[in-house]
């Protein structure tokens, strides 16, 4: 039924070209299917992002990366600008949750400060870094972000994913 | 265990018929016997106390209903041992273990060795049929497991002796399994608890440690996984389809620690002794959601949907219409395959309820169907507009390249694009229009200055007002009449009204989205953190922009630093002073050349008067148009002196210079216009001043173009070869788009006397931005200081409201209701205000009655003081009661802030007395130590449940001590 959407049916042939010799041209016949991290991981869209890896594995079926369509489908509507901020905010959430606890803890905040800098800081000033974020956006004081906590920052924040 | 037990049982009867078969299994167990971490000794002393209790009475008796486990463990009646091994606390067999986990390690079991194809998978040390003792049966099990899985004939084996010598529940078999399993699904099954812990236990580190985990299999904390698998870890729920299933169980079982390790092993071995269903589940398999792995904290899959939660949201879904239920689905964060089962389940429900007539099902059918076609017709037309949209792509590149803060600038400039495309739309068609099918001819001579200067040839054009008439358009004989005096003023009207519409709708908007609550989050670091900008997607770029990331929270770190260190007073003083004198110098560039523009303005008659050249008028907006290039270069090297703490103050001491700066030169303009050139007597004041208008716009045009390609480029020049340590330069937001603004300015006050004025904008924009983009690929670098853009494009649009589209307002509303027109041009020509055409028209609708509610409208509410007296203190009244509401707002976010930290205190309190309580209770009965192992560090590590799960867990161990 895909096909009848022409943004679908653009992207199926995107999925297509990642691995044309793993999925076939007519999908029907061939539903389970995955395209292996290493080849999403090189589109144009997340070639260059830091968290390239998270978003694959968020997006994927058993946070291995690996993708079905579904999965791909999945992800780029997230990722599309029409896509509603609750939405994005709580698939961003799950980006940064590294440890899939539920909660961005200062291990996750670690994670992300090190992607997003490539390194340059030194452990101190992630920690410090680490410390200030918990301060501004832990509503109740847990000492770790839930996705309430996550929404009620970000969702406030406008230049949030636009 | 208890399938463990009770094959010590059988090995203690060596007699016992089909015991033959079972040794091959329990040499598994025994083997385990040996890995240190499960010591024989401390499980037995547990068992008889602890364990076997609640374990076989609990888990076989009341927690299996009969039914079940009737059918499903045939043999089980037939063997002797089985009702006595799970039932009976003092089990023989149990208490013997220490002696089974020596000796049977070592000699029984030799034989066992011998078969290959048991070794594998069994001979491994972390086996938990035995661990379920000890204190993490699950990520050893799983470790266990793959190997096991992958050794066919393994897996027949194992099964065979089970039915055969065993016949119990905890080895059913294969089939027995299946079974098993299949009715996790069921919600409303009555032993869903147990069921649902022990394929956790097992699916949990299962299943990510075997096959999806390939990623995280190496990174992730091991500690994590095993206590997932000691207890159901519903909130984890990362991979293991499994254990999301514990979620559907709305009770939470009570003792977790004690379930979920007693069911560790009864149902552990199922799972991986299944031939081939160690990865795919035959109970998900069957399932009409397979995508139910997915990472979701909530529930997955279908089983989300069985939940009382999924059930809500399909009982919330059902009376929607197909739209907003399309909608709302699409807004759920699920996989697409789980919202396509929503979507079905949603239709099963609404068909199933009860509807009219038959022929009214098929009519909504039909209509669905039409509905859905129409949908697609129009998803693909939208699509096919986004992508003809105005630059779509192009401004991809440059989000991509820039980020969001530079693209902001293009997205204003594309913003005003389209607001001038209305504009001209609405002047062309009832202004334009019109006066060109009665056009006279133009006599004058066009020589190509008139492009730089306006005058000449293009006055007596649709250009400007001096070329309208005055007079009544009528074609044909008793065709429709067009008044071209009350078109004119009636198309100004409408366009700046919705012009001032529009603008403070975007205004309210923006600001309703941007400045909701800005004081609880004072430095944004975490929205610096949490604000990747995902639309940079070039590589260069996002290296800088991590760059840049890296920079500006060492900067933010060091602010944080210094806050502490408070200045001296010299140092408080100094920099007071410099804030003084930037202050003091910047509005004296200002005034001085606001007064040079209107000296020079006063002047230009005479000047023009003495150089007849048609080049001579540019001059005042040369000058102009070089004040606003300089000055505000001038303004950026204040920082240099002033040095403010917060970047962002910078930008917005910059704006605020600038845009007084450029508004009170408009408006020394101006006053210039209304006052000596209106009431000089000139033949058509309007047209001058539209000309003025139209060379103040050319040339600031002509400047922008000359500073893109000469003043950028050699800048780029300067900056790569000359000066290397300048750098590329960055695109200054601030002051392109104030230059925007300026222009936009214009053109509002320029519409009246000039109603070309919106097109030659759009034309200008048009060029404007391909220069600005072919100049920021090629000379500049993506900002380093994170912009705030969407809060600086709602205040851009809160400038371009404020000073300048009131601005604009004042001037217009002043001319139109203060001036008088000039006595032979334009269409006002002859009256003593512009505003009386309208008083005539008034006049002359009242003579005809049909017309009386226009005259009735005009005179008691636009026209008459006390409406508008009475409107103004409605006003005044419904806004302070909204800003009274907000106020009251305030007080309720802060209190209900301080409420979720008290919350956040109240849950830490709750943890802490837990552990406390489980440390007393270590203490009080020290056999049950390896449970209270278990406690403290469940806690610790899974305080990631909710508050309700403590509480539960709290409230049982009170009671116990």
């Amino acid at each position: 039924s895909f096909s009848l959407f022409p943004s679908h049916t653009r992207l199926y042939y995107r999925y297509q070209d990642l691995a044309p010799q793993l999925v076939p041209l007519d999908y029907t016949s061939c539903p389970d299917v995955k395209v292996p991290y290493e080849l999403i991981g090189t589109m144009p869209e997340l070639k260059d992002n830091p968290f390239r890896q998270r978003i694959a594995q968020v997006f994927s079926e058993d946070g291995d990366g690996h993708m079905t369509l579904d999965n791909f489908l999945d992800m780029f509507s997230v990722m599309s600008e029409m896509a509603p901020r609750d939405l994005k905010a709580y698939y961003a959430f799950k980006i940064y949750d590294f440890n899939n606890d539920d909660y961005i803890c200062a291990w996750d905040l670690e994670q992300t400060v090190t992607k997003l800098t490539r390194g340059e800081l030194n452990a101190e000033e992630v920690s410090l870094v680490c410390e200030k974020v918990l301060d501004e956006a832990d509503g109740d004081h847990d000492g770790r972000l839930s996705l309430e906590d996550f929404q009620n920052m970000i969702l406030r924040a406008p230049d949030f994913l636009r | 265990m208890c399938a463990y037990y009770r094959n010590n049982a059988y090995e203690e009867d060596p007699g016992y018929p089909d015991y033959s078969g079972a040794q091959n299994h329990t040499r598994g167990y025994v083997k385990t016997r040996d890995y240190p971490d499960s010591p024989g000794p401390l499980n037995n002393s547990n068992y008889p106390s602890t364990r076997s209790n609640p374990y076989s009475v609990g888990s076989r008796s009341s927690d299996y209903p009969q039914s079940l486990a009737e059918p499903d463990y045939i043999g089980s009646q037939s063997n002797p041992f089985h009702p006595g091994s799970s039932r009976e606390p003092g089990y023989p067999a149990s208490q013997q273990n220490p002696d089974f986990a020596d000796s049977r390690g070592g000699g029984h079991y030799a034989s066992s060795r011998t078969n290959p194809d048991y070794l594998g998978p069994f001979g491994e040390p972390d086996y938990p049929g035995a661990q379920g003792n000890s204190n993490h049966p699950g990520p050893r099990s799983h470790s266990n497991h793959p190997g096991s899985r992958r050794n066919p004939e393994h897996a027949g084996s194992r099964i065979n002796p089970y039915i055969d010598t065993l016949g119990e529940p905890d080895y059913p078999g294969a089939e027995n399994h299946f079974k098993s399993l299949n009715f996790f699904e069921e919600p409303d099954y009555p032993g869903a608890e147990d069921y649902q812990n022990s394929p956790d236990i097992w699916g949990a580190p299962d299943y990510p440690g075997a096959e999806n985990d390939r990623d995280y299999g190496s990174s992730e904390n091991p500690v994590l996984s095993r206590t997932s698998s000691i207890q159901p870890s519903f909130h984890r729920g990362d991979d293991d389809p499994l254990g999301i299933l514990g979620r559907e169980d709305g009770d939470y079982p009570e003792s977790i620690e004690m379930n979920s390790m007693e069911m560790a092993n009864p149902y552990g071995h199922p799972v991986p002794g299944a031939p081939g269903n160690g990865y795919v589940n035959p109970a998900y398999v069957g399932d009409d959601s397979p995508g139910q792995a997915y990472g979701d904290p909530l529930l997955s899959g279908c089983d989300w949907l069985k939940s009382p939660q999924g059930q809500k949201l399909i009982a919330s879904l059902i009376p929607m219409t197909s739209r907003d239920r399309i909608r709302a689905i699409r807004n759920q964060p699920r996989t697409m395959e789980e919202k396509r089962n929503l979507r079905k389940m949603v239709d099963r429900e609404k068909s199933k309820q009860p509807r009219g007539v038959l022929d009214f099902h098929c009519c909504a059918q039909g209509l669905s169907s039409i509905a859905l076609a129409y949908r697609r017709a129009k998803s693909s037309l939208s699509e096919l507009l986004s992508s003809i949209s105005l630059w779509q792509k192009t401004l991809k590149v440059i989000g991509g390249k820039f980020g969001t803060s530079v693209l902001s600038y293009f997205n204003f400039l594309r913003w005003l694009l389209k607001f001038n495309i209305f504009s001209f739309v609405v002047t062309f068609s009832f202004i334009i229009i019109p006066q060109l099918t009665v056009a006279e001819k133009n006599n004058l001579q066009f020589t190509g200055l008139e492009f730089l200067t306006g005058a000449g040839y293009f006055s007596d054009t649709v250009m400007y007002y001096g070329f309208y008439t005055n007079s009544t358009i009528r074609h044909g004989n008793g065709g429709a009449s067009y008044d071209m005096q009350l078109a004119y003023i009636f198309t100004v009207g409408v366009c700046l009204v919705i012009c001032f519409f529009s603008l403070l709708f975007s205004m309210a908007r923006y600001f309703r989205n941007n400045f909701i609550n800005p004081h609880i989050y004072s430095r944004g670091i975490a929205k610096l953190i949490f604000c990747w900008d995902f639309t940079v997607t070039h590589q260069s770029a996002v290296k800088l922009k991590q760059k840049n990331l890296s920079t500006e929270i060492r900067e933010n770190l060091s602010e944080i630093r210094q806050e502490n260190i408070k200045l001296t007073l010299n140092q408080q003083l100094a920099r007071f002073c410099a804030h003084l004198a930037a202050w003091v110098v910047s509005t004296g560039v200002a005034v001085a050349c606001c007064v040079a523009v209107y000296y020079l303005a006063e002047n230009n008659s005479k000047f023009l008067e003495n150089h007849r050249e048609p080049g001579a008028v540019l001059l005042l907006p040369f000058v102009v148009s070089c004040i606003n290039l300089a000055v505000p270069r001038l303004y950026s090297m204040f920082r240099l002196v002033e040095r403010y703490e917060m970047p962002r103050h910078e930008v917005y001491i910059l704006l605020i210079r600038n845009i007084f700066l450029k508004i009170s030169i408009i408006g020394i303009l101006c006053y210039y216009w209304l006052n000596i050139v209106a009431l000089a007597g000139e033949e058509c004041w309007e047209t001058l001043i539209g000309q003025e208008i139209y060379r103040l716009l050319l040339m600031d045009f002509v400047f922008s173009l000359a500073d893109s390609f000469l003043g950028e480029f050699l800048r780029r020049i300067i900056g790569m070869r000359l000066i290397t340590s300048l750098g590329l330069q960055e695109f200054d937001i601030a002051r392109n788009v104030l230059e925007l603004i300026y222009a936009q300015t214009l053109v509002w006050i320029g519409t009246f006397f000039c109603p070309l004025l919106p097109l030659i904008q759009m034309i200008t924009l048009f060029i404007m931005f391909y220069v600005k983009n072919i100049s920021l690929m090629m000379n500049f670098q993506p900002p380093s200081k994170a912009w705030r853009a969407a809060q600086m494009v709602t205040f851009f649009i809160l400038l371009l409201f404020f000073p300048s589209f009131t601005g604009v307002l004042c001037t217009l509303a002043i001319s139109i209701w203060r001036l008088k027109p000039s006595a032979d041009c334009g269409p006002f020509r002859g009256l003593p205000f512009f505003i009386q055409s309208i008083y005539s028209w008034i006049d002359t609708l009242s003579k005809r009655p049909s017309y009386l509610w226009v005259v009735w409208i005009y005179r008691n509410l636009i026209g008459s003081v006390h409406f508008f007296f009475i409107l103004t203190l409605i006003v005044l009244i419904i806004t302070y009661l909204y800003w009274q509401i907000t106020e009251g707002r305030k007080i309720m976010i802060r209190l209900l802030h301080e409420q979720i930290i008290n919350e956040g205190k109240d849950k830490m309190f709750l943890i802490e007395k837990l552990i406390k309580l489980q440390d007393m209770e270590k203490r009080a009965n020290p056999e049950r130590r390896d449970v209270e192992q278990l406690g403290p560090l469940h806690v610790r590590e899974h305080d990631a449940a909710p508050d309700l799960r403590f509480r539960r867990s709290v409230q049982e161990d009170n009671p116990k001590v």
